[in-house]
């Protein structure tokens, strides 16, 4: 099967001058975890998810630890994340991301997502212009 | 690609019902039970875009959505095929109580929500997202009522942004929104005068008054107006002529009327944009519509099913190139 069939056909996408208080607005009422970066002809740049803006409000060096349990309370937390809110998101988002095209077949995006422990992949067309997001429960739905 | 603009969509919650009491004194007579009901995403665009999606066409769905309703409503597009770029507000996606009881079918009780309030900013987040799909859009259809805080001028806005990629755009409207996009010159316009049939200080009653205002709107450098004169009969003005479109069919088979009008523009467009003629065009349209309204949108997915329709549907040429 390929992609184009079991995608999401959503086009949810930000550019890369809001900041990162809209895209947390954009995530929460929307009920996604990431979000592509488009230009301006919908052509993918980029790609940031809810874990890029908690890893960008923690101090730097809880980067070396696995989660925030040495954290002394959330007000670190929220301390930082007011310091970033004007802050564009083209600051912390992925400048290298993992993208398939609408006529990739299913398989191949499977072993993409189980390799690189990705949940939502960005689906373009040939000409480059987003056509929507394929996520792991639209594959394992399409199974049963 | 074709791109519907819905600010302010709704879901539609229909009830079925054996006979609706009203005005009754005790509890047991006031209440009347559903025999059946549905939950559908609903407003002009969006009865456009499930109808395209479901004739194959591609298309994007746009406008503002929020809350509980905007996932219900989203969800429903994409189940129907129809691609989402939604711009999420807060508050709450209207929804739209419509009652048919049997037998009045064709005479459905319908009560719209206001919908939310719509932000200045996120009115600009949502122009900002428009300006990037349109690079990829043939066509615009910019349809329904506008949601509180959004400025009247919003579809002349819409409007002239995609005329300046040289973008046709059809806008179905009324009142003040409408009025102000004819100064941008959409392709063509169709006003809804399900509430009232003045517009633009236009008493929209009789076919000379429908086609004097139509002359009127096309002298604005508008193409073509489309008016719907009776709910089985429309009426189309253009520079090139203006014809009538009827379809031959009894009131009481017409179950489905919620959204009918917009399957019909739906239809127009599926042809125009497709270059074919206007006649054509005008008559798949009126059976597609007509088709919806008496079997609902299941029944109307197929070129095929919608072109035998066409065999109850007349068309006349009242008038010639003007």
């Amino acid at each position: 099967m390929k992609v184009r069939d079991i995608m999401t056909k959503d086009l949810t996408s930000i550019e890369k001058e809001i900041s990162v208080k809209e895209l947390i607005f954009i995530l929460n009422s929307s009920g996604t975890t990431s979000v592509p970066v488009v230009d301006d002809e919908e052509k993918l740049i980029g790609f940031i998810s809810e874990s890029d803006i908690i890893k960008a409000a923690l101090p730097g060096y809880f980067e070396l630890l696995d989660g925030i349990a040495f954290i002394p309370d959330m007000n670190q937390l929220s301390k930082k994340l007011v310091q970033i809110e004007d802050d564009a998101i083209e600051k912390y988002m992925q400048r290298e991301v993992v993208w398939v095209y609408d006529d990739d077949d299913d398989l191949q995006v499977a072993d993409m997502m189980i390799r690189k422990n990705i949940r939502n992949i960005p689906v373009v067309n040939r000409e480059g212009h987003l056509v929507g997001v394929v996520t792991r429960i639209n594959l394992v739905q399409q199974l049963l | 690609m074709i791109i519907t603009v819905t600010p302010n969509p709704a879901v539609n919650k229909i009830y079925w019902v054996d006979k609706l009491k009203v005005g009754s004194k005790t509890q047991d007579e006031f209440l009347t039970r559903a025999t059946r009901s549905s939950t559908s995403a609903g407003g002009k665009g969006v009865n456009i875009s499930i109808f395209l999606a479901g004739m194959g066409v591609e298309n994007v769905a746009m406008g503002f959505i929020s809350g509980h309703a905007g996932h219900v409503l989203i969800n429903d597009l994409r189940d129907k095929g129809v691609t989402t770029n939604f711009c999420w507000t807060s508050g709450e996606t209207r929804t739209n109580v419509i009652i048919m009881e049997q037998g009045k079918e064709h005479i459905p009780i319908e009560v719209d929500e206001g919908g939310s309030g719509v932000t200045t900013i996120e009115a600009e987040r949502f122009i900002r997202r428009y300006k990037r799909a349109l690079s990829r859009a043939s066509w615009v259809v910019l349809g329904g009522v506008l949601p509180p805080g959004v400025d009247d001028g919003f579809y002349h806005r819409l409007t002239e942004l995609a005329k300046e990629k040289g973008i046709n755009v059809v806008v179905s409207a009324t009142g003040t929104p409408l009025t102000r996009a004819l100064s941008a010159a959409p392709y063509l316009v169709k006003p809804d005068l399900r509430e009232s049939l003045i517009w633009d200080g236009m008493v929209l009653d009789t076919e000379e008054h429908i086609i004097a205002a139509g002359k009127k709107v096309i002298a604005m450098g508008v193409d073509m107006m489309l008016i719907s004169h009776e709910v089985t009969g429309d009426i189309l003005v253009t520079a090139k002529g203006v014809w009538k479109v009827k379809a031959r069919v009894e009131m009481s088979q017409l179950q489905h009327l919620v959204g009918a009008d917009d399957v019909f523009l739906g239809g127009m467009i599926y042809k125009l944009q497709a270059d074919e003629g206007v006649e054509g065009a005008l008559k798949f349209g009126m059976a597609a519509g007509t088709l919806y309204a008496e079997h609902g949108a299941s029944v109307c997915r197929t070129q095929e099913k919608i072109e035998r329709e066409m065999s109850i549907i007349t068309l006349e040429q009242l008038e010639g190139p003007q």
